[in-house]
């Protein structure tokens, strides 16, 4: 009897197009994974192949969760439709056992799913052979990874899927509810995701999300590029209990559903109804007479009144419904435990600012939001008709457009309600957080603003419900219409001109508002309103009441409709779509230039193609730099009068000057004024000047130049357009100007650093391998730094700005004048400085503290002072270290300054740090636990007016060594001496987490540390592993008498300069001899160890101390660029520990009984030693200071 | 029509002409006339006739493909908006919203019939609660009504605003002989000034209701006028006799069977003639069923059921 049912469900299924449709949605966003970089899933980035075992883990694993929303369909509905179609009775009266009935069913359903998932694979698998993909980045094709994901997750996750539906479905017997059991659960996958980005609680991350993804994301985390394309997971560890327990949810579930499932229909209502019924008197006969028939009116003002109410009846309605109040519950959660979770990758927390409470609140309801509104628009259109209270409704006197705005408005409502509870529990969290400075403007502003794109979805989604006629085609239509934007935006169609609800970027800085960017916002806003309007009133002639015509007919009509004062309205309502389009175009693509991805990218290369053969043709160095900057903050805008003394630094003279220029300013050259343009390119930003008379070596010679840049207008994306290279794209603002010479200054010389990089983009344009940087070993590259074209400059400039703005420049202040309603501010610098310097723009708070007499001032936003007087401190303290350890700071003062969240760095200038609002300034370090991570981005930077404002390398490999591993090491030992040994294994936990899952998405090839070419994950956190435990193993004082040696040698230093080499040779002269070949793993190789304690046990003697026996292995590898390993014997030295602790009680209270290092040669081997006290936990590395990749397996506690 | 009397009131007639609509190849209504006195006025006709479509083209939610129909001297099929505030309809399977009371439901319905004014859109719905006997249950939510009381609720919803013009369509489909007795009882309360069109396909509704009526069947009109006339026009022409099963068919090739009905399990059949037939019928009194049904067969409606 179970075949008989589960065959008669199969076909039942198959031949209704709900599973194709199913089938063939994700098979397309399948495809586009493998095939493309628009639908990001599986994580083929840089070397790891298309079709690598972890893309495909990675995909299927994803759709085994996104399928869930349409599975439900598939699963629930069978054991529902019975009862939908009051069919049950014929089937319960049948001679049917339930269990054959109700597994029938859900087996049917089952195995429908099972065969879109088999649909989809098999899409995979063809994708890959897609001519246009590079076959490089194509593996052979294997089974396994598919094998794997079936019995790993799909199956397991479809069991677990199906039993929890058929748990909802019997025990609510309403789709509505089995559907909104299953959206608890995708948040409780979403809350996962979101606890497993600290590392601090990934094992609860790991367990709690039931289909397994996070605790495969974090079996995964730490492979390489090799082992992704070659590897598949082991089903052990969290992974495995994870599917363990699942499973046995699923089971219990199953279980449940079989006790529960009952054959009879319940009979609550149909009594209630019969009561109801007896309660009523016999009709008594009287005549009708209504009152008040003169007091009904028709038209204009009553109408409106019709209309509020029925808005009101909707809204409502929507608002009382279940599904709404779970919605909105589930949308609160999410915003509030994300709210909570919102931190850095430090961990510490954000102070709720109410910007942050407002972002966090954008993201927990993007896609809620968008759901809710969809959903509802179905709804609320048809209410009447699923109620079958249509007809009576159409035949009421009120106009079409009516019930159409009155649902409409419903939909805003809904929205609104949402966004006002939002708003309401944010403030709720700041309070209850003890935070009370609340912004009731910005909230209601950021309100308005989050609400706006809901409401053109809900307009779209009404449209395309009020033109279809049908619901669940409206559904389909929706769903298709945003699914060719996603493709129309992955072939570089990016224009907000034509994609539906197209906005630019929105960022609110508490600093500038949401600034300039707001006024491009609004015109896209209203001109996507106008169109949605236009929609309202094509639907409102659409609008179907009573029987729908067929289509021809219905056009007719509407045609008809849209004769009369509608077809005025729609006309007023496309010639403003035209002219605000219009206005818009004039400022995206005439005033500013449109530039999509792509054409950036052919810019790019068709630079590299023009001008790279001129990358090695001499100039003349910069030495000095006079300017005067202009900066006119409210109108975006920058006026710069250069000057640059150059000076023929090679042997040869030089008759050509090669200059380059972003091209979004306007340079003009004023002197030398006899030279000839051989070629002038402003587009690409490239001129070549011939030099009347060739500058001979040695010689100098004046530049002069001016250059401005506007803002004029807006741009599709809100930023300014891009140039492809760089990340400071908003440097013009209202408030909080920031720019440095990069992009406006001009250079001489070919500009490396806008090349494309991406190898696939590279390919299509027909250059060759990605360029990389000098060999370290390349003599011929040391005569420059990174910045090509200046090493140490002579500096001086006056910048003027608004009255109501202060503006800096490295150098000392010398006067401070105010002209013509301007602020003129006149700065130098009495030293050479490194030819890199920023100017900045805003109103700022200062407030200043002082080193030993130096002065040091912090410029913020009066909004933030939280953090400024620990920056003034982390800057005393740094100053302290490096100046006896090192050598002497350079300048006379350091000056740290807020800039927008535009961008999010600090950097470091000569005695001036520009440091973005959202990194340090908000962060809540109130939690002494925490890791002070502004203390430290603060240290790190003053530690760079060592490591590159004294030491600079040649631009070889390796130069980001010097600049940043130096400054991570320093910042470390600065906070270590505030914060103590503990505090730093906290820390350097996240740098070693960061360095290893960071190795998987490497782009070109992982390099040993000294020879990093600006790889962040291996000169920043690398960096700090490698240093550390370089302090470690040499000692503190060696390393930085070491690096004291290194500055006298090499400070300011004229060509050629250092390279890591010549650091290494200081730091081995520090080195006892026995620890040489440890300096070569640590910086010419790329070495991993997996250290473990495999068992341990302790006894007690008959003295009262403790035998402890200590079982390890110990691995040792060494990594090739793309992550193929070969084991290495064993032979370190290892920390082996045994501690203390009491019971119940954190790691931080432990207390070392026994901390020695030991010579480790075996990769297997047991250690005894004896303690005095009772031994709660032992560890071989137990503070991971090696590079290892199971950093949590070196402890263990004893049984 | 006659010329005008004085000062005094043409009673409102529909007047429907030449109607006709297609969907495709099936003809919903071909050619349909009729006019309609203020009074009830039943549709009579099988399931499938067109009585719904013909019913909702009146009340403005259909178009005609060729046609025209009146309504005390309102265009029905341009000037809907018209037509709509003198309009009272209760749809065929008329549902509501579980989960609102009735007194909100039907309050909200008198707004959109154009009771803005909160005052007398209350006088309004609780004087139709009443007389539709569910102002007692008001604040009940319509999900709990059984099919009876959502019909009066339907009726309620149909009388608000005053109407000249009623369409009830198929109201006592699916109701109890108590609950449509009910029903019946509150339609004929309806005034006699009011246009009343019932559509059904219970002949006892019209016979019980109707002061004129019309057989409608595939999609025309097959008669018109009033029920006694079309019975008194069968007088001495039905005849009926017990007849064997295995004999039926014959008795079916031979006359011209009306309706066949089981009693104590043997068939009784109505026969028309207009001469006695053979031995063993006994004339019968007519009734509405007969003319009914002989409608149908005269129009070669070959459905035999009752």
């Amino acid at each position: 009897m179970l075949a008989e049912i589960l065959r008669f469900e199969l076909r039942y299924q198959l031949r209704s197009p709900l599973p194709w449709l199913i089938a063939l949605l994700l098979s397309f966003l399948a495809f586009m994974a493998m095939t493309g970089d628009s639908v990001q899933i599986g994580g083929a980035i840089g070397n790891v192949n298309r079709n690598a075992p972890s893309v495909i883990l990675n995909i299927l694993g994803t759709f085994s969760i996104l399928g869930m929303l349409g599975v439900l369909l598939l699963i629930a509905q069978p054991l529902l439709r019975d009862a939908d179609l009051r069919t049950e009775e014929l089937f319960f009266s049948a001679p049917l056992r339930k269990g054959d009935y109700l597994w029938g069913r859900a087996l049917g359903g089952a195995l429908t799913t099972l065969a879109i998932y088999v649909i989809v694979a098999l899409v995979m698998v063809i994708a890959a052979f897609m001519p246009w993909l590079d076959p490089k980045r194509v593996g052979p094709f294997t089974l396994a990874p598919y094998l794997w994901n079936f019995g790993v997750l799909i199956v397991p996750n479809l069991i677990f899927i199906g039993a929890l539906l058929c748990l909802l479905a019997v025990a609510t017997r309403q789709l509505l509810l089995v559907f909104l059991g299953t959206m608890a659960v995708l948040v409780l996958w979403i809350v996962a995701g979101a606890v497993l980005q600290d590392i601090q609680h990934d094992t609860i991350g790991s367990l709690i999300d039931p289909f397994g993804a996070r605790a495969l994301d974090r079996a995964m985390r730490y492979w390489s590029a090799a082992e992704r394309n070659t590897l598949l997971p082991d089903v052990s560890g969290l992974l495995l209990i994870n599917r363990v327990i699942w499973l046995g949810v699923s089971a219990a579930m199953l279980v449940a559903t079989h006790v529960l499932f009952r054959k009879q229909r319940p009979h609550a209502r149909k009594r209630k109804r019969a009561r109801a019924e007896a309660d009523v008197a016999p009709v008594q006969l009287r005549a009708v007479v209504v009152p008040g028939a003169d007091a009904r009116s028709f038209g204009g003002a009553a109408t409106f009144r019709q209309f509020l109410h029925q808005l009101a009846f909707d809204t409502a309605s929507v608002l009382r419904s279940l599904p709404f109040l779970i919605l909105l519950g589930l949308g609160l959660v999410n915003m509030l435990a994300g709210a909570g979770l919102s931190s850095n990758r430090f961990g510490t927390t954000f102070y709720p600012v109410t910007a942050q409470m407002l972002r966090t609140m954008g993201g927990s309801y993007q896609f809620l939001l968008y759901l809710i509104v969809a959903y509802y628009a179905g709804e609320v259109i048809w209410r009447e008709r699923d109620a079958r209270a249509a007809e009576a409704a159409d035949a009421s006197p009120v106009p079409n457009w009516l019930p159409l705005l009155a649902k409409t408005g419903a939909l805003f409502a809904v929205v609104l309600v949402f966004i006002a509870a939002g708003v309401l529990a944010s403030i709720g969290y700041q309070l209850w957080h003890g935070y009370t400075s609340l912004e009731p403007g910005v909230y209601l502003g950021g309100a308005v603003i989050a609400a706006l794109p809901f409401g053109l979805m809900a307009i779209a989604a009404v449209f395309l419900q009020v033109l279809s006629n049908q619901k669940f085609i409206g559904y389909a239509l929706f769903i298709l219409v945003f699914a060719l934007q996603m493709v129309l935006l992955s072939m570089h169609f990016e224009h907000n001109l034509y994609t539906y609800s197209g906005m630019p970027t929105l960022v609110y800085s508490d600093m500038n508002g949401y600034g300039h960017l707001l006024k491009g916002w609004l015109w896209f806003e209203a001109y996507w309103y106008v169109f949605a309007a236009l929609l309202l009133v094509i639907a409102a002639a659409f609008w179907v009441r009573g029987a729908a015509p067929p289509w021809r007919a219905r056009w007719r009509q509407a045609m008809g409709a849209l004769r009369g004062a509608q077809g005025a309205a729609a006309a007023v309502l496309a010639l403003a779509f035209i002219a605000i389009g219009g206005w818009i175009f004039y400022n995206t693509n005439v005033l500013n230039e449109y530039l999509p991805a792509d054409v950036v990218f052919d810019r790019q290369a068709s630079y590299e193609k023009q001008y790279r053969k001129y990358k090695d043709v001499a100039q003349p160095r910069i030495v000095d730099v006079r300017a005067d900057v202009d900066i006119y903050p409210q109108e975006r805008r920058a006026e710069i009068r250069g000057h640059y003394r150059l000076v023929n630094k090679h042997d040869a003279p030089i008759s050509e000057l090669h200059v380059s220029m972003d091209p979004r300013a306007r340079l003009r050259v004023t002197a030398p004024a006899a030279m000839q343009v051989v070629v002038e390119d402003p587009r690409l930003g490239y001129w070549i000047y011939k030099l009347a008379q060739p500058l001979a070596a040695g010689a100098s010679l004046d530049f002069d130049f001016t250059v401005e840049r506007a803002e004029r207008g807006f741009t599709n994306d809100g930023m300014p357009p891009s140039t492809g290279g760089g990340d400071l794209r908003s440097q013009l603002n209202y408030n909080g100007t920031f720019f440095n010479n990069v992009t406006m200054f001009p250079h001489l010389g070919y500009n490396e650093s806008v090349q494309l990089l991406d190898r696939t983009e590279r390919r299509k344009r027909g250059l060759g391998d990605v360029p990389r940087k000098a060999k370290l070993e390349d003599e011929a590259a040391r005569g420059s730094i990174g910045f090509a074209d200046a090493d140490w400059i002579n500096f001086e400039t006056v910048v003027s700005t608004s009255a109501d703005q202060i503006a800096l420049a490295p150098g000392y202040l010398q006067r401070e004048w105010t002209e013509g309603g301007r602020r003129y501010f006149h700065y130098e610098m009495d030293r050479p400085m490194l030819g890199f310097f920023c100017y900045l723009s805003a109103r700022w708070q200062v407030r200043r503290g002082e080193w030993h007499g130096l002065p040091i001032e912090v410029y913020y936003d009066a909004k933030h002072p939280y953090n400024v007087d620990r920056m003034i401190d982390a800057t005393r303290k740094s100053l302290d270290y490096f100046t006896a350890n090192f050598s002497p700071y350079q300048f006379r003062q350091v000056r740290i300054l807020e800039f927008p969240r535009y961008a999010t760095f600090a950097q470091s200038f000569a005695n001036t740090i520009p440091y973005s609002e959202a990194i340090g300034f908000v962060a809540d370090l109130r939690d002494p636990e925490d890791i002070d991570f502004v203390f430290y981005v603060t240290a790190h930077e003053i530690a760079h007016q060592w490591w590159a404002h004294q030491v600079i390398g040649a631009d070889v490999q390796g130069a980001s060594m010097l600049a940043e591993s130096l400054a991570q090491y320093s910042a470390l030992m600065v906070m270590e001496k505030e914060y103590g040994r503990e505090h730093m294994r906290r820390f350097l936990k996240y740098e070693l987490d960061q360095y290893l899952s960071s190795r998987g998405g490497e782009l070109i090839e992982e390099l040993p540390l000294m020879r990093v070419e600006d790889q962040p994950y291996i000169h920043y956190n690398k960096g700090s592993l490698i240093f550390y435990r370089l302090r470690e193993e040499i000692g503190e004082d060696n390393l930085d008498r070491a690096l004291a040696n290194f500055i006298r040698d090499k400070a300011f230093q004229q060509p050629p300069f250092t390279t890591t080499l010549e650091l290494l040779d200081y730091i081995r002269a520090q080195t006892p001899p026995a620890k040489q070949s440890m300096l070569d793993e640590m910086f010419a190789q790329i070495v991993l160890y997996d250290t473990k304690v495999v068992a341990a046990s302790s006894k007690r003697r008959a003295d009262g101390k403790f035998d402890v026996h200590i079982e390890y292995e110990a691995q040792k590898t060494q990594s090739d660029g793309v992550g193929r390993e070969t084991p290495l014997p064993a032979d370190d030295w290892m920390e082996v520990g045994v501690f203390a602790r009491k019971a119940g009680e954190s790691e931080r209270t432990e207390r070392p009984l026994y901390l020695q290092p030991r010579h480790i040669t075996q990769n297997k081997g047991a250690i005894d030693v004896v303690v005095d006290a009772e031994p709660f936990e032992v560890g071989v590395d137990p503070y991971n200071k090696l590079i290892d990749r199971n950093p949590d397996d070196n402890r263990k506690r004893l049984e | 029509m006659q010329g005008l009397e004085n000062n005094a009131r043409v009673p409102d007639m529909l007047s429907i002409r030449n109607l006709s609509k297609s969907y495709g190849d099936v003809q919903a209504l071909r050619d349909v006339s009729l006019e309609v006195p203020p009074g009830m006025f039943g549709l009579l006709g099988p399931n499938g006739a067109g009585k719904s479509s013909l019913m909702r083209t009146i009340a403005t939610l259909q178009d005609a493909d060729s046609g025209s129909i009146v309504f005390d001297g309102i265009d029905v099929l341009a000037d809907k908006d018209r037509v709509r505030r003198t309009l009272g309809y209760l749809p065929q399977d008329f549902g509501v919203y579980p989960k609102v009371s009735a007194q909100d439901m039907l309050d909200h319905f008198a707004v959109l019939k154009g009771y803005v004014q909160r005052k007398e859109r209350a006088e309004a719905v609780q004087a139709l609660l009443q007389q539709v006997n569910l102002w007692e249950v008001r604040k009940r939510k319509l999900g709990t009504y059984s099919g009876g009381m959502r019909q009066r609720f339907g009726i309620a919803q149909a009388l608000l605003g005053n109407p000249r013009l009623v369409i009830v369509d198929e109201p006592t489909a699916g109701l109890d002989p108590e609950e449509r007795n009910r029903f019946l009882n509150l339609l004929a309360g309806i005034g006699q000034q009011v246009v009343v069109i019932l559509s059904t396909h219970i002949v006892e509704d019209v016979a019980d209701l109707c002061s004129r009526m019309a057989i409608i069947s595939k999609g025309q009109v097959l008669m018109s006028g009033q029920p006694r006339e079309a019975i008194g026009a069968l007088r001495e022409r039905v005849w009926s006799k017990l007849v064997s099963t295995a004999a039926l068919p014959d008795y079916q090739q031979r006359y011209t069977v009306l309706s066949t009905r089981l009693v104590g399990g043997q068939p009784l059949i109505h026969v028309y003639s207009e001469a006695p037939p053979e031995n063993g019928f006994e004339p019968v009194v007519a009734g509405l069923e007969d003319v009914y049904f002989r409608q149908l067969r005269s129009h070669g409606n070959a459905a035999a059921h009752a």
